[in-house]
């Protein structure tokens, strides 16, 4: 039984892996499994941080409601805000022509510590559905998708103190309280996938 | 000329002063141009003020506007700007100009390259406009001024902000600017005009379904007042605008059916009780490219009413649960896992009869009052955890191992009672003698209580659906359904003594009733048996050997109690017994989860997933080691030839998923079908894989081969339309 079963979910993971049009991740479901490499070439999985509150942030250095928000230091401040419990904060950049070396150098040159994940095939941005730079998820220590959308609820950046989505949610999930918005309708520019062909 | 798009429409010296980039400056028609989006220096957008008059005089109403020219390959974005982007802005600076909302030309609708993104926006070049109306004017000239906020996109994004200004003169006589209305009249007639003033109406076949974060799909008409189909664009047949709670939606234009499209989408899960409409932008077929807007009422969207999701999209409310929930509660009296202690019932209502008939009543009603507190009981318990944001279902309580060994010890202790081993109560002789005093009628209710406690593991039909309804609904609702499934368990007995005549219909009580009795502790231990497998299942073979071991002390608890029972010594016998069974449960009672075998759970969300993108049919089983209906399922229905059958000759893949032990996708699973608990069977076709075939909780074989093969036929007959019927049935 052990076997079959391992052998199953080791035939599924290979399947979910292609880039195929499955239907996008939404909340309250499960989140969909990944590893991926990140700028540094280690290895993260959505399975080794079980048990921990995982944010995503679909990035693209070069789009500039991506370069608003860094400028304004918007994630790093979310994840300082958030600090008391164990929180993992994970970049992921599906831009087509990105490469771990150019996320590199925009770390460095914005100075921030997570680990931006490499998925230029963009499986995974498919898999989530993500559209947008920034486009966010949070994850609760089960696995399952409690928000997904934007960062917060000032696309054009001219409002003084935004809603934070993410910051409500993740601390709606480690208190255990209902999260206030699940879902919102994320802005900035579209993912730049690759295209068919 | 007119129906012509404006891009051939420039004048030329317009296009002259639109490549004057630079800030505007006041008081000259070339401050009424600005270009923006810098990417290597070069701008990649163009914004010329337009105004229909020259000079304008009090109480004219004129068209101002923005002409938006963007470098080949650029766009700007429509007021929704689809699954990315940002929506235009133009917000107006005019004193003494009291100017409208701004007016949208049909917008074209984009692709990502690789088809994933859909945005609707304009490339190449549009005018966005508004109608301006002059008050009172006094002065030499009025100023009109617009910030235009958009977002210029190629594969990157620049966002530009556009300051343009200019200045109109005012005179006793209007003076119409002929470039900028030609452009002005050009963009209105690529406005959607309203519906009803096109004659035009769009309406629901038939009204969907509208729960919160629930999926719902409609087919919609396009008719004339007539009544007539009108005829459609060929594509991008339908642009929505963004309506709130909405958090997907696809249009498709069935190609069949002249003036059809089918609208299919999801709620958000917040989505507000009330009223939804469909608004956005329906494109009609002609070479003139017309377009109407239209604001189409859906129906009213029901909050976490998931009442019987498979055989009405509509969610019944309140009533309706409740309805379910009695039936529900009168099914349960046939299940398995409530039975025995049933029959016990019986019999000990047959004894009082025989005593005489008088006292029934008070029996009932302590049964009744059992029933109905230990549900409100079992009610809160969901409250408390479901406000301590834990995943509940129906039955939880048997994924607590020392739950399980105590309602064992429970069933044993209760069989060894009625084979006679020892008596309950100071004097007489055995079960049916002490019926007559007020502690009958403590035991009443612990009977009414024990029933409860074991019914949980069979959902009857019917009470499926009534506990989903429950389990997400308001604390007074899950205490009256819990309530009404309480007053359905206690009917039968209840009817015995409200019906007149019907206790005379019972058996004449005799000799058969002290075999009876023996019968009945066979039947109890037999209960006992499935709770130590429900337990081995918890925590392996180490655990169920502990809870034997525990149930032979309480068998030895019983006879020392029952050896002296009337005797002197018999309160230190009481002592013997109690200190036995606590000091042989001290030893045994730690069952460790984590030492029990793996769950079975070869069912997830992704391996579904992956069978159905490699084409096969899935079965997927929600089972669980404490479900009697289940096992019964399992062994009855499930394991025939026939089904095995069907099976393989569907090429179906089976993966179950095995809730024996708390696993909070499972939960999410069930929810997510507006279930409380299992059974839950579903069967996924490739061809829907969003929208699964859920079976009734008491399978037959032919229900499930035909479920099979419909799955496989809905494959081979690829993408042809479903038929309405059959897709409206489901939310």
């Amino acid at each position: 039984m052990k076997r079959t079963l391992s052998v199953l979910a080791a035939v599924s993971s290979l399947l979910w892996a292609l880039p195929a049009a499955a239907a996008p991740a939404e909340v309250g479901q499960p989140a969909p499994g990944f590893a991926l490499k990140d700028e540094s070439g280690a290895q993260h999985s959505l399975a080794q941080y079980r048990g921990k509150v995982v944010v995503l942030e679909w990035t693209n250095p070069e789009c500039p409601f991506v370069q608003r928000h860094y400028a304004s230091r918007t994630m790093q401040k979310t994840l300082a805000a958030l600090g008391g419990k164990p929180l993992v904060w994970l970049a992921i950049d599906s831009t087509s022509t990105n490469t771990p070396e150019k996320s590199s150098a925009w770390k460095k040159e914005q100075g921030f510590g997570y680990p931006v994940l490499q998925d230029p095939s963009g499986a995974v941005g498919h898999a989530y559905g993500a559209k947008t730079t920034p486009h966010m998820f949070v994850i609760d220590e089960q696995g399952v998708i409690r928000y997904a959308g934007a960062i917060d609820d000032d696309p054009r950046g001219r409002s003084s103190a935004p809603t934070n989505y993410v910051r409500q949610a993740v601390e709606a999930v480690e208190t255990g309280k209902a999260v206030p918005a699940t879902t919102s309708v994320p802005y900035g520019c579209s993912v730049k996938y690759k295209g068919n062909g | 000329m007119i129906c012509s798009p404006p891009v051939r429409l420039v004048p030329p010296s317009l296009c002259v002063l639109a490549l004057c980039a630079g800030p505007a400056s006041a008081h000259t028609d070339a401050a009424a141009t600005a270009a923006g989006a810098l990417q290597g220096g070069v701008p990649r957008v163009e914004a010329t003020l337009l105004s229909g008059l020259r000079r304008v005089s009090s109480g004219e109403t004129f068209p101002v506007g923005v002409l938006l020219k963007m470098a080949p390959g650029w766009h700007v974005y429509w007021r929704n700007p689809g699954e990315a982007g940002l929506a235009s802005e133009v917000s107006w600076t005019a004193p003494g100009l009291d100017i409208g909302p701004l007016q949208w030309p049909v917008p074209a609708v984009l692709h990502s390259p690789d088809g994933s993104i859909t945005s609707y926006g304009y490339p190449g070049e549009v005018v966005l406009f508004a109608e301006a109306r002059s008050g009172a004017l006094a002065g030499r000239a009025v100023r009109l001024a617009a910030l235009v906020d958009v977002l210029v996109c190629e594969v990157q994004c620049i966002p530009a902000t556009l300051s343009l200004e200019r200045e109109l003169g005012v005179a006793p006589e209007p003076a119409v600017d002929g470039q900028a209305t030609a452009l002005l009249d050009a963009a209105r007639t690529r406005v959607p005009v309203d519906a009803r003033a096109a004659d035009v109406e769009l309406a629901p076949v038939r009204p969907p379904g509208l729960v919160a974060g629930e999926a719902f799909s409609t087919e919609l008409l396009a008719s004339d007042d007539e009544g007539r189909p009108v005829a459609l664009a060929a594509r991008d047949v339908f642009i929505p605008d963004r309506m709130a709670g909405l958090s997907s939606l696809v249009v498709e234009s069935l190609p069949l059916a002249a003036g059809r499209l089918r609208v299919a989408g999801k709620l958000a899960p917040e989505a507000a009780a009330g009223p939804f409409a469909l608004r956005g932008v329906l494109r009609l077929a002609g070479a003139s490219e017309r377009a109407v807007q239209v604001d189409v009422p859906l129906g009213s969207i029901a909050r976490a009413g998931r009442l019987l999701p498979q055989t009405s999209a509509r969610g019944p409310g309140l009533g309706w649960a409740l309805v379910f929930a009695f039936l529900g509660g009168v099914v349960l009296n046939l299940m398995p896992c409530v039975f025995p202690v049933l029959a016990l019932k019986a019999y000990g209502f047959v004894r009082t009869v025989q005593a005489g008939g008088g006292r029934t009543a008070g029996h009932s009603l302590a049964y009744t009052v059992g029933i109905a507190g230990t549900m409100l009981v079992l009610a809160s318990g969901v409250l408390v955890l479901r406000a301590a944001g834990r995943a509940v279902g129906w039955g939880f309580q048997f994924q607590e191992p020392l739950f399980v060994a105590g309602l064992a010890s429970l069933m044993v202790a209760f069989a060894l009672n009625l084979f006679g081993v020892f008596r309950v109560g100071a004097a007489g002789a055995g079960l049916g003698d002490v019926v007559d005093g007020a502690r009958g009628a403590w035991r009443s209710a612990g009977e009414g209580a024990l029933a409860v406690v074991l019914a949980t593991p069979c959902t009857a039909p019917l009470l499926g659906a009534a506990l989903g309804f429950a389990f997400a609904a308001p604390a007074w609702v899950v205490m009256a359904v819990f309530l009404l499934v309480a007053l359905g368990l206690a009917l039968p007995f209840c009817a015995l003594v409200l019906v007149p005549g019907l206790a005379a219909w019972l058996p004449r009580p005799g000799a058969w009733m002290e075999r009876m009795r023996v019968l009945l502790g066979f039947a109890l231990l037999g209960t006992g048996a499935w709770l130590v497998s429900v337990l081995g299942s918890l925590a392996g073979v180490q655990g169920m050997v502990r809870l034997l071991v525990f149930l032979l002390a309480v068998g030895g608890a019983a006879w020392v109690v029952g050896s002296w029972q009337d005797t002197r010594r018999s309160g230190a016998a009481a002592a013997a017994a109690a200190v036995l069974l606590a000091g042989v449960g001290a030893a045994t009672l730690r069952f460790d989860l984590t030492t029990g075998p793996p769950a079975a759970a070869a069912w997830s969300p992704e391996a579904v997933a992956a069978e159905l993108r490699a084409g096969r049919p899935v079965f997927v089983d929600f089972t669980a080691d404490w479900c009697l209906t289940c096992k019964f399922n399992e062994h009855t229905v499930l394991s025939r030839p026939p089904v095995l059958e069907a099976v393989r000759a569907t090429r179906t893949r089976v993966l179950v998923a095995d809730w024996t032990r708390p696993d909070p996708r499972i939960a999410v699973e069930l929810a997510a079908r507006g279930r409380a608990g299992i059974p839950l069977y579903l069967v996924f076709s490739p061809h829907r894989p969003g929208a699964p075939e859920v079976l009734p909780e008491l399978l037959t074989e032919g229900r499930v081969v035909d479920a099979l093969q419909r799955a496989t036929r809905e494959m081979s007959a690829g993408l042809s339309p479903v038929p309405p019927t059959t897709e409206e049935a489901r939310p």
